[in-house]
């Protein structure tokens, strides 16, 4: 075993800090957590302007191949990861960076990179995802939204729903029922559209804390161009398999967690409550050091991940961990957090909010991380069944 | 960073694996608890032999001279399979000679405890069941070239069979960390009673009751009145050792789990298929995936030498309670069958109870975790 990095990352380490440090004193005020990027235009700014900085500097292609404007490593990306995490700052497009880029290298067409890849590595394009529908959520098989071939293009009719950000994204990704006749899993084609296409249409839906994360997309006769087709025309489920592939580290999350673990010590240590600071209670120690434990459990498996995939194994079984680990112990931040505050917690973001409104906010905003990118109940189904090779359900 | 074992640790691995599947199959895990003894003297030769009880003993003092790193995953190997008597304590507690002890304490205890001749246990705990400092009052009283230990400890592992104990003693008013001394003490000696006390995982803890046991002043171990620092390190290294014996005893339990459900057929098809109990064994490997690296990093740390007692108490604080959910859904998932006596799962499920206030308990480690983490 060997945790140590290379001096060479350790130096990259630290320039990649002082770069989401600088970035840090520009965040908005109402910029309160991963989510902000997208509920306001305020929070969309920020996000492009942080964006830019990393695409200056090659931070939103590390570890493409060179050809493609690659730089840096993998293991570089999980440091960015890290620090953007534990500044909480957004500009690595979750779509576009994280999902799409690494599934056109692996699937797309040379014309289809040569347009895309470009535009993702320097931030001129921001993507969102048009996968789940109304009644196709976990079962994404079961969609029902078509794309009828016509000449060099498809018509594209249907409704898509929960789609992050789709309110600010330029383009979107978006999987459709291209044959009506083949076999389930060979009838879908992965295609890129403009989200400024005509016949589409956003409409926000509310997260619970009433903020403005979530869609839904409806396509009425969008003409979508079939040079945007990802692999194979009515093979759209095998790309839809090799992007779910290609999983996080998750590091962001790990890291937004090692910084709220700080936070709480700090207040801890600060607010007096009979006389005493709060970190005197041997209730309250035993709990923040009960969390610190599983974020420092939780940040090693993720390092786990991040070394497979410098090597280029997937680790997909611990990546699934991770997800559901550090999304659940997200939920407990907010838990520990609101239970803290006693009836501060229940203050938003605001002149009267301590922690930053932080407690409030992620009491619920957990369940993004929670349900998103297959729920944490899908990824225990993924971990049962590929995993540990139990039977799978029909 | 690469976070693979190494060639020689895969090697290590096996070999203990190998051996212990041999050697100590269950019926003789289950034999020894009932046993007086508690151990098999034969097997503890063989052991000897094979220099597992020189691990980590310097070659100059008949040992294998391996890195701290090796033991863990050596260990490891040890809790998947259960090996019933004082090997971790005798292990650990070595340490304490090796890093404090004179040449001379060295030279007589070093070798003879390599070659499977001296079985090494710890006399901390007392009635009190305290893990600081304030816990230790046996008095130590100085009597011409002597010290006089009188009072009793508690949960002492094998004492009945351990030639030498290390025996922590207050030699000075208080119940600070200062004023507490730790002696070699020959476990035969004058004025000493050990009785073996009935414990879950019937792993013969002694009560041990000092009556003006004389030891000679030279069986100091380190300076007197300044033990406690050994007696943290041992705490420390002995944190990742146990940790590294329950991580294997969990994914022991883990992989007869998924076995199981895989085999078991109820309503026409393996239990493994319902999603209530494949969800029950996800979370067994998310615990499982959680502990191994957590684990790792702190035997890693303490293998180069770096400052690893943050990581040594939470991986201790975090492993109990990962062995002792695994072990309970373990007994869930089988059903009655996992609550039998002659079943496996339970002899780990009553193991991972006994782990967990070995060399610290939950509770105790994340209060040295809230301390580390900045807590004021």
């Amino acid at each position: 075993m060997d945790f140590r990095l290379t001096e060479e990352q350790v130096a990259r380490r630290k320039e990649i800090y002082k770069v989401c440090e600088e970035l840090e004193k520009k965040k908005p005020k109402s910029y309160v957590g991963f989510e902000s990027q997208f509920h306001n235009q305020e929070g969309w700014d920020f996000h492009r302007l942080c964006a830019r900085e990393f695409a200056k500097r090659g931070w939103l292609a590390l570890g493409w191949p060179k050809e493609y404007g690659g730089t840096g490593t993998m293991m570089d990306k999980v440091l960015l990861a890290e620090a953007r995490g534990y500044y909480d700052l957004p500009g690595s497009d979750i779509f576009g960076v994280s999902m799409l880029a690494p599934t056109l290298l692996a699937a797309g067409s040379e014309e289809i990179k040569r347009e895309f890849l470009p535009k993702i590595a320097s931030a001129e394009i921001m993507f969102c995802e048009l996968w789940s529908e109304p009644n196709a959520g976990s079962d994404l098989a079961g969609m029902t939204s078509t794309a009828v071939r016509k000449g060099d293009e498809f018509i594209v009719n249907g409704q898509k729903t929960w789609n992050t950000g789709a309110h600010f994204a330029d383009w979107g990704f978006g999987v459709y029922k291209s044959d009506p006749n083949a076999k389930k899993h060979h009838n879908l084609t992965f295609i890129l559209n403009n989200m400024k296409d005509k016949g589409v249409t956003v409409r926000g839906i509310p997260y619970m804390n009433g903020s403005h994360v979530y869609n839904e997309v409806y396509l009425d006769d969008v003409h979508m161009s079939a040079k945007y087709i990802v692999g194979q025309e009515n093979e759209g489920w095998a790309v839809v398999n090799v992007l779910a592939g290609f999983e996080r580290s998750n590091m962001d999350m790990v890291y937004g967690l090692v910084k709220a673990q700080e936070e709480l010590v700090n207040f801890c240590n600060e607010t007096k409550r009979h006389g005493k600071p709060l970190s005197q209670d041997p209730l309250i120690r035993n709990k923040l050091a009960e969390f610190a434990c599983s974020i420092e459990a939780v940040r090693t498996l993720a390092y786990r991940v991040a070394d497979q995939q410098n090597r280029n194994e997937m680790g997909l079984m611990d990546a699934a961990s991770v997800k559901v680990f550090a999304s659940e112990l997200l939920e407990k931040f907010g838990q520990i957090a609101t239970d803290l505050l006693g009836p501060h917690g229940q203050v938003k973001h605001s002149k009267w909010s301590k922690l930053n409104g932080a407690a409030e906010y992620n009491y619920q905003a957990c369940f993004v991380p929670i349900v998103s990118m297959g729920t944490n109940e899908i990824q225990r189904n993924i971990i049962a069944w590929y995993g540990l090779g139990l039977p799978r359900m029909k | 960073m690469d976070l693979r074992y190494s060639e020689q640790q895969e090697i290590l691995k096996k070999s203990a694996r190998d051996f212990l599947t041999k050697e100590c199959p269950k019926a003789k895990v289950r034999e020894l608890e009932n046993d007086a003894k508690g151990y098999d003297p034969a097997l503890w030769q063989k052991m000897g032999e094979l220099g597992w009880l020189g691990f980590n003993i310097p070659e100059d003092y008949e040992g294998m001279g391996y890195s701290f790193e090796d033991l863990t995953m050596h260990i490891e190997e040890v809790g998947k399979n259960i090996l019933p008597g004082p090997y971790i304590s005798t292990v650990v507690n070595t340490y304490a000679i090796v890093e404090a002890g004179t040449d001379e304490q060295k030279k007589d205890l070093l070798p003879k405890i390599s070659n499977g001749n001296c079985i090494l246990t710890l006399a901390w705990l007392e009635e009190n069941g305290l893990f600081d400092a304030s816990g230790v009052t046996l008095k130590a009283t100085q009597k011409g070239g002597d010290y006089i230990l009188n009072g009793s400890k508690w949960f002492v592992d094998c004492a009945h069979v351990a030639h030498n104990m290390i025996v922590v003693a207050r030699t000075k008013d208080g119940s600070g960390e200062d004023g507490i001394t730790l002696f070699l003490v020959d476990a035969k000696a004058a004025g000493i009673k050990t009785e073996v006390i009935p414990t879950i995982a019937l792993d013969h803890l002694c009560e041990v009751v000092f009556k003006d046991v004389a030891v000679p002043a030279k069986n100091v171990l380190g300076k007197v009145d300044k033990g406690w620092a050994i007696l943290q390190m041992l705490v420390r290294k002995g944190s990742i050792l146990k940790s590294a014996e329950s991580f294997g005893g969990l994914q022991a339990v883990f992989e007869m789990t998924v076995a199981y459900a895989k085999e078991r057929v109820q309503y026409d098809r393996p239990i493994g298929a319902f999603q209530a109990l494949q969800h029950k064994m996800s979370d067994m490997w998310i615990a499982l995936g959680t502990s191994k690296f957590l684990l790792y990093e702190a035997a890693w740390k303490e293998s180069e030498g770096e400052s690893s007692a943050k990581e040594a108490s939470m991986t201790k604080a975090y492993i109990n309670e990962a062995y002792k959910l695994i072990t309970a859904l373990g007994v869930k998932l089988h059903g009655g069958i996992g609550t039998s006596s002659d079943h496996d799962v339970p002899l780990y499920y009553r193991r991972a109870k006994a782990a967990d206030t070995v060399y610290g308990s939950t509770d105790y480690h994340r209060e040295l975790v809230a301390q580390q983490i900045g807590l004021k």
